[in-house]
């Protein structure tokens, strides 16, 4: 639970009328019993104080129990190199996580505003990636399969090096009994009689099935696969020749030797998505709380404000809609939202790409709005670029998606890899597959273009998607994946299927450490 | 039973036995795969139960018990017999499980369903945790025809023969329970179930279920959680115990309790906490899966609002209120959902100008019918004819459209101004062109039994004809003798004579002089008064005795007059540009909103009191208004006097109303008229189109003549006859087709063959079965399985085989004696779908392909009828003469009347049917293919010999539906024009169908003898439905569908009726006679009597417009214009809810599709879920395609624009199209090279 600890302390804390200082919330957060240990400190804290610093905890901690844990404090080894499951190792622990409480109206009111008056030449974004306006396909067979041929072709080529590939229809053709590798999108998966695992590879020339034993270690891979995907294998093939025996598989994934950019000064970006503006569920005081924030001093480092998707709620996104709308005309959910807009500081730059409930096709990629609903959104000037799109700032590299592939990452992978509630997780199996929605015929709907708009041909440094409405944030060969909560209260439907949103946060992002600060508004 | 009764089954089986023994001749001859017919005959449902599971001495028992108890009492006591082997020939325990369980649900579904066989896969015993053993059901996707009480006394019967038998309960482990809870509420959003239990409850059930409940996969999604459960096969929704746990258990509990109570050796006191709600405490909350809580909250919320919205109706008739209203039902939009285009709504939820309701039942009139009148049926433009289905406010969901001329006809408005109600059907096809508006559709005439069938209160009557003669009675008027006078037509009596009766007897007035008062507001009714006293008569014969001119009342041209008139639906005629407005028959309309005529000259002095003065006259009303005299001519004239002021109105009548105060005119009425005015039409039903009727022939897509495999040799149109001159290669020979067949093997001779008779020795063939792994060779033991002992494999007889299509082909049609010019194509299959994969001989198919007739998949040929009721017939309308109809035992007519002449109405025997023209057409198509079958095929002679459709009365048929596995028995009377399948009430309800657009089939009788047989029917789950496994050749009442039995059959409906309609009250507090009452007794086959006749039984249109209409844009074009001409239809909702629910579904739908989409190869059709990489199919280098196109996407996206546009939708729905049409462009244009429509020339 990367959040729940630290909130909750916070939140305890401020009851009681303390701040936390973010490394003394992280102290007590991997406390033992941090119930205890909380009580211990507040009881012991000098009476003048008013923020609990570090050494405070570290006195309680000692004077409990001398033999107290050593404080993890961030201070792990980024990742270890043979771990099977990184995604588990990493996460939470090296990143370091707090949470603060935001908002104080004491200090949010007008004439604290904080000066963030910095020279604007030391920013910089940049955007890569954008299709708006690039959409050239017109929805023909041949589109589909030039798609999925790049696939292969971009992704494939980072597997090449790794083995002895050869064409589906040559191993066909080779003895039994030899070696073979072969780089291809996952076909099909299916389970034998005896429970071993039959991969069927594709390539450009056909197909050639692959035999995963229960028994050997590649098995439990198996369950993270998803169709079409790029994938190698390599192995021996059966006496007949027509199946091979899988020794290793590789996935494009981002390499272990990854280092990630950061910024030159301290400079942050808050990470923000699903607003939902025009849904009667809407938290505008959250949201007005969040953009009084961003006028303190707290905030005078946010210079970035990145939205990933779901402006407004949309019309006709499920059936009967229009019952539990608060605006009901989509240009005036715009219109209100570009008012919400307004209220941050101007000289924050914003980059915001759409989502499924965005006034743009559902297929994937999503180009950005169109000039209509650009005119509507440009009190703020932001920038409008695709779903997805690479925004480079000052050298950090954000990929912004918004998500939809999560729900079938999730539906898919087994809970301990993907899940609801760590939805990272199931953003670092997109990062392992270099694609923000490999699977083809689900959920995720796909536009055919000329070229695969969502590989992830290079490694981003972070990696941003909201949609499914939960926080969390971990790293993943040192990517730090975040996906950003949400800014609409508990729905009936996600009542109805047990969802508790995480509304109201913004996690705010140090660019030159991509150190994660989260800061709650509800 | 009555001897007549008697005769008449007699007679019906007697020539069935004729049938059989022609048939029985023809089998053995032939090379049938069974050379005997296949059919049994079940003369009762004991009979039905046994031939249905095949389990000897079942039937016996069943009789045994019959007398005694209860069915449900009698599958229990089955159960006991089979749990102590007295019937049944079963060895392990889960066996006698089995069979008592299959008798159960056969002996509950009266033997006519195929539940029994293809709803309950098999019954095993599988472990507990603690080693015990416990039964499990496996239930499959046909258990649904069983219908809930069935399947909950299914799963009551498995535990009480459990419990005989001596095995454990079933200790669910708590991922089962909550995988229950989760399927059911998966299986409700994918298929949806009448009753969806909360998952609460259903972990409730599942916990305390003493059996457990398992079954095949139905669909294709999966749970999410509670996955690869050990004891539980698949991660879909398994359909078959969903229902059994929702519809069967959840929602029939009470019914279960019923019978658990006088059980010892079974106890289910959860039952009762079920009943209670009383679950809530008693589940811990178990794991953390609140997910689907959620879920069915929700949705049980929105249920229940529904429910509120529908069980109000009538519970809360304000009249008690405040200032008090009338009683009304509750409107109800249910009926709108899912409005299609193409298919129009007729009436808004209990609109003004919709249909009003008329109770009675026609002769035409059964269980879920509904009649109209003729000329309704061509003035919304033939959208409605006989048999069309209509979704219905009230009292049920469906009802099949019946035409009746006897309720009151539609009004309308036609363009030249006149205001008339048209009667007659001719007359609405000749002013249907100038048609403005129609103001009223019309009558729309329910029978009692409707109201009881659906447990619906009795909603408020319209004052009609039947009820108006009692009301004369109950005031002291000689009823009898007005209906006996011939000089007084007393249903549609002259103005004078009807407002003679109203002044004389304290009864209301005469339901044909009475408006609709209770459609305009107080103030509107004022207004009215005022101006009907400011007109004047013109062309009133002076003479004394002038009944037949009273003159013309004309009022002055107002809007607010206009509108006020048009909603009471008086007829009149609008003259705007001559400044007035006429009414004739005017004396009751005028004296209803309370003015006098009053005879007066020019010079405005008062003449004395017209002749209508005697009873009625106001004393006090004397005076003369001069104004108006001044436009008269000097003749002496009618003068109106409004005899009362608006203040003269009670508080109670100016407050009166239902929706708001005042809106309703009726106690104002009544307070200023000199008679009583009852409510005309206080219930509107609502409906709109469903289903069109169907009359057609049943033909497999692509058609079939023979059950013979010919592979792919015959190309897409399965010809035979290129199959005989195909070859893949030049070097094969041209015809040699590999196919999987059976093999059969000679018992005499050795011989191998795939045919039923030896070609070297012509002895009857047996399956050759084999062992696929030691080839050995296995004789099927008792119980038909086939398993080797050595291997434990099951053993085969199914082969791939070569076989010489060509010399088939040749042979065959040397055989009957046929060229192959007799016919356009002989089409064969593919390939055979049945176990043993035993062909058909093509001679069969020769002679169909000759008579242009089609096999279904069991080898018979079928002709599909939608089914409508009727109890009465004319020799007339049915086509056929007297002599015809004596010739069948018809005798007296309904009045005990010897039978003379073709008019005369007769009552109609259960098993006799009307065929509609095509079928009979196809009847004699059949006919014709069966004699040369017999001459030709089998070597006899033939059997019809049919020249003349008339010849076919008399002939015997099988009615069958679908899902049933009974055929049942009837007998041809004669045929009618209208689309529809006429029979009695009784025969449709022998075959488990009723009559809201239901549909199925007729085969001719011996085409069913000679040419069915099991050995064709798919191996597959519902295989067996949908062929007769069994006939009834009788029909027993009690032993039919039972609710036919709900249906009334008195002449006459009581004024207690009517008065008990205003209360609203429960159907069952009301004495009518119904079906029910005569059950058991010498009467249950006869004295069904109707409360009103119909002239012709097909009337109006023969086909509903929608079958007419081309294109589906025709369709929705015509829909939209008729929803403009009806005052009953906002036609804004319709062009709404047409986008809402079929426009946009269809394009989201499609959209989503396309992003999604599996590819196809063009050449060789393999499905690949993604587009190969190799662009070109991997099977055979074919082309391969999308499967959703650009086309099938955007084809109706600018129809819906225009149609929002023009009718100006919500901005809401605009909005929707804008967006779904910016993603169309998005993904099908190229944003770099935009497509250049025509405009941007122009």
């Amino acid at each position: 639970m990367p959040l729940e600890g630290p909130a909750r302390i916070v939140s305890e804390l401020t009851s009681r009328g303390y701040n936390a200082e973010r490394e003394a919330v992280t102290k007590l957060a991997s406390a033992d019993n941090p119930e205890a240990t909380l009580e211990r400190l507040v009881d012991d804290l000098p009476e003048t104080a008013l923020v609990v610093r570090t050494d405070h905890v570290e006195a309680a901690l000692s004077a409990a129990d001398s033999s107290a844990k050593p404080p993890a404090g961030g201070q792990e080894p980024p990742s270890q190199p043979d771990s099977e499951d990184p995604s588990v190792s990493t996460g939470e622990s090296a990143t370091h996580s707090s949470a603060v409480e935001g908002g104080d109206p004491v200090e949010t009111k007008g004439e604290t505003t904080a000066d963030r008056s910095v020279d604007p030449e030391l920013r910089s974004l940049e955007i890569t990636g954008d299709m708006t306006g690039e959409s050239t396909g017109t929805g023909e067979y041949s589109d589909f399969v030039s798609v999925f041929r790049d696939r292969l072709e971009r992704l494939g080529s980072k597997l090449r090096g790794r083995v002895n590939h050869r064409p589906a229809t040559a191993i066909q053709n080779m003895p039994g009994g030899s070696e073979a590798g072969m780089v291809g999108l996952v076909n099909d998966i299916r389970s034998t009689a005896s429970g071993h695992w039959l991969i069927e590879l594709e390539d450009a020339t056909g197909t050639f099935p692959w035999l995963v034993m229960k028994d050997r270690e590649y098995a439990d891979l198996v369950a993270e696969l998803l169709c079409d995907e790029v994938l190698a294998m390599e192995g021996t093939l059966a006496d007949d020749s027509g199946i091979a025996f899988v020794d290793s598989m590789y996935f494009p994934d981002v390499p272990r030797t990854h280092e990630p950019s950061t910024a030159d000064r301290h400079v942050q970006a808050a990470l923000i998505s699903d607003v939902h503006v025009g849904s009667q569920e809407f938290m505008h005081d959250a949201w007005n709380r969040f953009a009084d924030w961003l006028h303190t001093e707290q905030a005078q480092h946010v210079e970035y404000l990145l939205i990933a998707g779901d402006m407004v709620e949309g019309v006709g996104i499920y059936p009967d809609q229009d019952e539990e709308l608060d605006i009901v005309d989509i240009y005036d959910q715009y219109e209100v939202f570009n008012e919400y807009l307004k209220q941050v500081p101007g000289d924050i730059e914003i980059v915001m790409i759409p989502g499924n409930h965005d006034a743009v096709r559902l297929a994937e990629p999503q180009p950005g709005f169109d000039e209509d609903l650009r005119e509507i959104m440009s009190a703020h000037d932001p920038q409008i670029v695709s779903n997805p799109s690479t925004v480079t700032l000052e050298g950090v590299s954000v990929l912004m998606y918004h998500g939809v592939s999560l729900d079938e990452v999730i539906a898919e992978l087994p809970e301990e890899k993907a899940s609801y509630d760590d939805p990272h997780k199931a953003m670092f199996q997109l990062l392992k597959k270099r694609h923000v929605a490999p699977q083809f015929g689900g959920h995720t709907r796909l536009a055919p273009e000329e070229k695969d708009h969502l590989i992830m041909e290079e490694v981003p440094d972070i990696f941003h998607t909201g949609h499914v409405h939960k926080l969390g944030f971990g790293k993943y060969h040192d990517v730090l994946a975040i996906n950003s909560g949400c800014w609409q209260a508990q729905t009936d439907f996600q009542k109805s299927v047990n969802i508790d949103p995480d509304a109201g946060y913004a996690p705010i992002v140090d660019l030159d450490t991509l150190d994660v600060t989260v800061q709650k508004f509800s | 039973m009555r001897e007549e009764d008697k005769r008449y089954f007699q007679r019906l089986e007697s020539e069935l036995d004729e049938a059989f023994d022609v048939a029985e001749r023809a089998k053995e001859r032939g090379a049938d795969p069974d050379s005997e017919v296949e059919i049994p005959v079940a003369k009762d449902m004991a009979d039905r139960v046994e031939n249905i599971l095949g389990i000897d001495g079942v039937a016996e028992r069943v009789r045994e018990l019959e007398g005694q108890m209860s069915r449900e009492e009698a599958a229990l006591e089955l159960a006991k017999d089979f749990a102590e082997g007295r019937v049944g020939d079963y060895e392990t325990k889960a066996g006698k499980v089995e069979g008592a369980v299959r008798t159960a649900v056969a002996l509950l579904t009266e033997g006519v369903v195929a539940a029994p066989i293809e709803g309950i896969d098999r019954v095993e015993i599988l472990e507990n945790d603690d080693g015990t053993e416990f039964i499990n059901v496996y239930y499959a996707g046909p258990i649904r025809s069983a219908g809930g009480t069935a399947q909950a006394l299914s799963v009551l019967v498995a535990d009480y023969t459990r419990a005989l038998v001596g095995i454990e309960q079933y200790n669910a482990r708590t991922d089962e329970i909550e995988r229950y809870a989760e399927e059911i509420g998966l299986y409700d959003k994918e298929t949806g179930l009448q009753y969806t239990p909360k998952a609460k409850e259903a972990k409730f059930i599942a916990k305390h279920l003493p059996i457990m409940l398992d079954g095949e996969a139905t669909g294709d999604e999966e749970v999410s959680g509670f996955r690869d459960l050990e004891r539980v096969d698949t991660n879909s929704a398994r359909g078959g115990m969903c229902l059994v746990l929702a519809e069967g258990i959840a929602l029939k509990a009470p019914k279960i309790q019923r019978y658990t109570r006088n059980l010892d050796e079974i106890d289910w006191p959860w039952l009762q906490d079920l009943i209670d709600g009383n679950y809530a405490d008693d589940e811990g909350d178990t794991a953390g899966d609140g997910t689907e809580d959620g879920d069915d909250d929700a949705k049980a919320d929105a249920d229940a609002d529904e429910n509120d919205g529908g069980a109000a109706d009538g519970e809360d008739g304000d009249s008690d209120d405040g200032t008090g209203g009338p009683p009304r039902a509750d409107p109800s939009t249910k009926f709108l959902r899912d409005l299609i285009a193409g298919r129009p709504v007729f009436s808004h939820p209990s609109a003004e100008g919709g249909f009003r309701l008329r109770y009675g039942r026609a002769r035409n009139h059964g269980f879920a019918t509904g009649g109209i009148h003729p000329a309704t049926m061509h003035l919304v433009d033939d959208f409605l004819a006989t048999g069309t289905q209509i979704k219905t406010e009230r009292p049920g969901k469906a009802h099949g459209i019946i035409p009746v001329d006897s309720i009151d006809g539609p009004t309308v408005k036609l363009a030249n101004g006149d205001v008339r109600r048209i009667d007659d059907p001719e007359e609405a096809l000749e002013i249907r062109n100038g048609v403005e508006k129609i103001l009223d559709t019309g009558e729309y005439l329910v029978n009692y039994g409707e109201f009881v069938e659906n447990n619906h209160p009795l909603a408020p009557a319209s004052y009609v004809y039947e009820w108006w003669i009692q009301d004369m009675d109950d005031a002291g008027a000689d009823a009898q003798a007005l209906e006996d006078d011939p000089r007084i037509d007393q249903e549609f009596p002259d103005a004078e004579t009807a407002l003679e009766w109203a002044l004389e007897y304290d009864a209301p007035l005469h339901p044909q002089y009475t408006y609709l008062w209770h459609d305009i507001s107080v103030e509107a009714f004022c207004d009215l008064a005022d101006a009907v006293s400011g007109g004047w008569i013109e062309n009133e014969s002076s003479s004394n005795d002038a009944d037949d001119n009273d003159g013309t009342l004309v009022l002055e041209y107002s809007d607010a007059t206009r509108d006020a008139l048009e909603t009471i639906i008086i007829e009149h005629r609008q003259r705007p540009d001559e400044n007035r407005i006429e009414i004739d028959d005017w004396r009751p309309f005028v004296r209803t909103v309370g003015c006098e005529p009053r005879r007066a000259v020019t010079d405005g002095a008062a003449l004395e009191s017209d002749r209508d003065t005697d009873a009625g006259a106001d004393p006090d009303a004397d005076e003369q208004t001069g104004e108006q005299t001044e436009r008269r001519e000097s003749a002496p004239t009618i003068e109106l006097e409004r005899t009362w002021t608006d203040d003269d109105l009670s508080e109670r009548a100016r407050m009166w109303g239902h929706e708001t105060d005042g809106d309703n005119a009726i106690e104002a009425v009544n307070e200023v008229a000199p008679f009583t005015v009852r409510e005309r039409a206080p219930t509107r039903v609502g409906n709109r189109m469903g289903r069109p009727e169907k009359s057609e022939r049943r033909d497999l897509s692509p058609p079939v003549h023979t059950l013979f495999p010919i592979g792919e040799a015959g190309g897409a149109q399965r010809n035979v006859a290129d199959a005989a001159k195909h070859a893949e290669t030049m070097q094969d020979t041209p015809g040699v087709v590999e196919v999987q067949i059976g093999r059969q093997r000679c018992p005499d001779c050795e011989t191998e063959t795939f045919k039923n008779r030896c070609p070297d020795c012509n002895s009857r063939t047996t399956p050759d079965y084999r062992c696929p792994d030691c080839d050995s060779r296995i004789e099927p033991d008792e119980a038909g399985r086939v398993e080797c002992d050595h291997c434990e494999r099951e053993a085969t007889c199914v082969e791939n085989r070569e076989i010489d299509v060509h010399e088939e082909y040749r042979n065959a049609l040397e055989s009957v004696g046929e060229r192959e010019n007799a016919f356009e194509i002989l089409k064969g299959v593919k390939g055979l779908s049945s176990a043993t994969k035993i062909p058909e001989p093509i001679e069969k198919g020769v002679l169909r392909a000759k008579h242009d007739v089609s096999s279904f998949k069991d080898g018979t040929v079928r002709y599909d009828m939608t089914d409508l009721p009727v109890t009465s017939v004319r020799a007339a309308e049915l086509d056929i003469d007297v002599g015809q109809l004596q010739a069948l035992g018809y005798e007296e007519d309904i009045h005990g009347d010897p039978l003379t002449h073709e008019d005369q109405l007769v009552e109609l025997k259960v098993q006799d049917i009307v065929l509609s023209d095509g079928a009979a057409e196809h009847m004699m198509q059949t006919a014709d293919f069966i004699d040369d079958l017999l001459e030709q095929y089998y070597g006899l002679e033939p059997y019809y010999e049919i020249d003349d459709r008339q010849e076919l009365v008399g002939e015997l048929v099988f009615g069958m539906a679908p899902h049933t596995s009974a055929a049942t028995v009837g007998r041809v009377i004669g045929f009618t024009s209208a689309a529809v399948g006429y029979a009695h009430p009784y025969f449709h309800a022998a075959k488990r169908r009723n009559c809201d657009g239901d549909e199925d089939c007729v085969m001719l009788l011996m085409d069913g003898l000679l040419n069915f047989s099991t050995s064709f029917l798919p191996d597959q789950r519902g295989g067996k439905m949908d062929a007769p496994l069994v006939m009834s050749s009788r029909i027993d009442p009690s032993e039919i569908d039972d609710e036919a039995h709900n249906m009334d059959i008195a002449s006459q409906y009581p004024r207690e009726f009517y008065l008990a309609t205003l209360e609203q009250a429960d159907p069952e507090s009301v004495d009518i006679q119904i079906g029910e009452d005569t059950l058991g007794t010498d009467g249950e086959y006869a004295g069904f009597e109707h409360t009103h006749d119909t002239t012709d039984i097909a009337m109006g249109p023969d086909l509903s417009a929608y079958k007419t209409l081309g294109s589906m844009m025709d369709k929705m074009d015509a829909q939209l214009e008729l929803s403009r001409k009806l005052e009953a239809v906002d036609e804004t909702d319709v062009a709404e809810r047409v986008i809402e629910y079929h426009f946009l579904p269809d394009l989201i739908g499609n959209l989503r599709a396309f992003a999604r989409q599996e590819t196809r190869c063009l050449d060789c059709g393999e499905k690949f879920r993604r587009m190969p990489l190799t662009g070109d199919c991997r099977e055979c280098g074919g082309r391969v395609n999308l499967t959703v196109h650009k086309g099938s996407v955007n084809k109706y996206m600018q129809t819906a624009i225009q149609v929002a546009d023009e009718y100006d939708c919500r901005p809401y729905t605009k909005q929707r199209l804008e967006v779904l049409e910016k993603s169309l462009e998005s993904i099908f244009e190229n944003d770099k090279n935009k497509q250049s429509g025509i405009e941007d020339f122009m």
